[in-house]
């Protein structure tokens, strides 16, 4: 049992929230992760775990052995937890559940970063979160949110990729209303 | 094995492009510009000669001790000053435990070149007994946190540490005076160092294209980078010691704008230094004053060999 904060939910939901650097593979989980090493069947890939993760060679949408994807080392990918036992190096997937790729696969251009866990989880909360929410309102970008930690931003010119990276960076221990002051006031900044 | 390779810190390729082609119009990642510093703190610890300085997110720890031995045969009347590094593993995945990597060797010997080399530390003034005793200064560096540039925040720990050090005062006795007597810090108050001049370690990033260089380099720039070069200077404008140590080739008219750059910088930090070392000198010198508590009367009628001590309980005597 981790440290963390209470949480609660009415009627009668309690869970305790943590949040860390490093991750524990769960099943399920959208992750990105980077591509350590080729084997003949797997991909070897750095999740931010305890193990390296298994990505099958063919757990990809129209995946055969005649067409192999082709990973260099150090290549970003977006994927799915598919099996996670504690002990074992956990395996991914490029697939949804159905066999469609649904947006998993390498991510292309960009910059990406690390964060800890609770950090990501807030990104991905609903509604949307507060900083995300108000550079989506000035700002086009796209953004894509590990579960283990790590972020991926894309836009169109380096310096909206430099603003919104590190105002995510230092989002995390912010309240909704002072992330939206923050946001305003890069914004002010650079234009 | 497994272990190892799942903890190694790893760049993703999206990361090394964006880095490079972020510089080329003027951009780093963490929003600075190309020349600017980060913020760096200076933090002083409980005893004299210990200093802790942030540089951004890199730590550094700089220890300074002095001990009495026996100097140099080619150098009877100087004391030694010698530095010792520490890279611990808690600061970066690939620091191990034990010898120092080429890295670590590298470090101290930049730092050992800027205050050997240009004479910054005193160190006949260090002599007590010529031929016989002179005080040997050490400065350990311990490495807290890798955040990139570890020469230029070592290097001001190592500063900040020899400007608050006193060492023992000493005086000769005995019958022809050739006795050494260390007197504690309680009888006689310690002395600083005597320190000349502040060099100042500034490095430069040398990226693949031509044109962009950067100052003060994060850990992610440093993994991108093509080149780096340490240029050590002090506020005088000498140039204490240069560092450029393989990496991509530079050519003279980069070298020279670099140095210029690193003259402005060495005094922007020179000034911090002084400053954060000053206020450490006027709260230790505070702490130094007892203050009077409130008069208690007392008995004084001469009682035997104790009525001094009553004296001394009831704080009447002050001591700076």
């Amino acid at each position: 049992m981790k440290a963390g904060k209470l949480r609660f939910s009415k009627p009668n939901k309690y869970w305790v929230e943590s949040s860390q650097k490093r991750y524990v593979p769960r099943v399920d989980d959208t992750v990105l992760g980077i591509v350590v090493d080729t084997k003949a069947d797997n991909f070897l890939v750095d999740i931010k775990g305890p193990a390296l993760a298994f990505l099958p060679v063919l757990a990809f949408e129209g995946g055969t052995r005649r067409n192999r994807p082709k990973f260099e080392q150090g290549t970003l990918l977006y994927a799915r937890v598919a099996k996670a036992n504690p002990g074992t190096n956990p395996e991914l997937s490029c697939t949804d559940a159905s066999g469609k790729a649904a947006e998993f696969g390498p991510l292309k251009d960009g910059y990406s970063f690390e964060c800890s866990t609770g950090l990501s989880r807030m990104l991905l909360s609903s509604p949307t979160c507060p900083v995300l929410e108000e550079f989506g309102k000035k700002l086009s970008f796209e953004i894509a949110v590990g579960l283990n930690g790590r972020v991926w931003v894309n836009a169109a010119s380096p310096s909206t990729i430099i603003v919104v990276s590190n105002a995510i960076m230092k989002s995390e221990s912010l309240s909704g209303v002072q992330q939206r002051i923050m946001v305003q006031k890069l914004l002010d900044r650079i234009q | 094995m497994e272990q190892r390779l799942a903890n190694t810190w790893r760049m993703t390729v999206n990361e090394k492009k964006f880095i490079e082609s972020a510089l080329l119009s003027g951009l780093r990642v963490d929003g600075r510009n190309v020349y600017d510093y980060r913020k760096l703190s200076i933090n002083f610890g409980k005893e004299d000669g210990s200093a802790e300085v942030h540089l951004g997110q890199t730590r550094v720890m700089g220890f300074v001790t002095s001990q009495l031995v026996q100097p140099y045969r080619d150098r009877p009347n100087e004391g030694s000053l010698s530095i010792f590094t520490e890279f611990s593993p808690m600061a970066d995945p690939s620091f191990e435990p034990g010898r120092p990597g080429e890295f670590a060797v590298e470090l101290g010997r930049v730092i050992d070149r800027g205050l050997r080399e240009s004479r910054a530390v005193d160190t006949e003034s260090l002599c007590i007994l010529a031929g016989k005793l002179v005080w040997a200064i050490r400065i350990d560096i311990h490495i807290l946190d890798n955040g990139g540039n570890l020469v230029d925040a070592a290097n001001v720990a190592a500063l900040a540490a020899l400007l608050t050090f006193r060492r023992p005062e000493c005086s000769l006795g005995g019958e022809n005076g050739q006795e050494v007597i260390v007197h504690p810090p309680e009888a006689r108050e310690p002395l600083p160092l005597i320190i000349h001049h502040l060099p100042i370690a500034v490095t430069f990033a040398f990226f693949s294209d031509e044109s962009t260089l950067v100052v003060d380099p994060t850990h992610q720039e440093e993994a991108v980078m093509a080149g780096r070069m340490t240029a050590t200077l002090n506020t005088n404008g000498d140039i204490c010691a240069i560092q450029k140590a393989g990496g991509e080739g530079v050519p003279q008219s980069v070298i020279m704008h670099c140095l210029r750059i690193a003259a402005t910088k060495a005094a922007d930090i020179t000034v911090k230094i002084r400053d954060t070392v000053e206020a450490y000198n006027t709260e230790r010198a505070l702490r130094k004053i007892k203050r009077h508590s409130a008069p208690v009367a007392l008995d004084v009628s001469g009682t035997g060999p104790n009525d001094w001590s009553c004296l001394w309980q009831s704080n009447i005597w002050t001591s700076y």
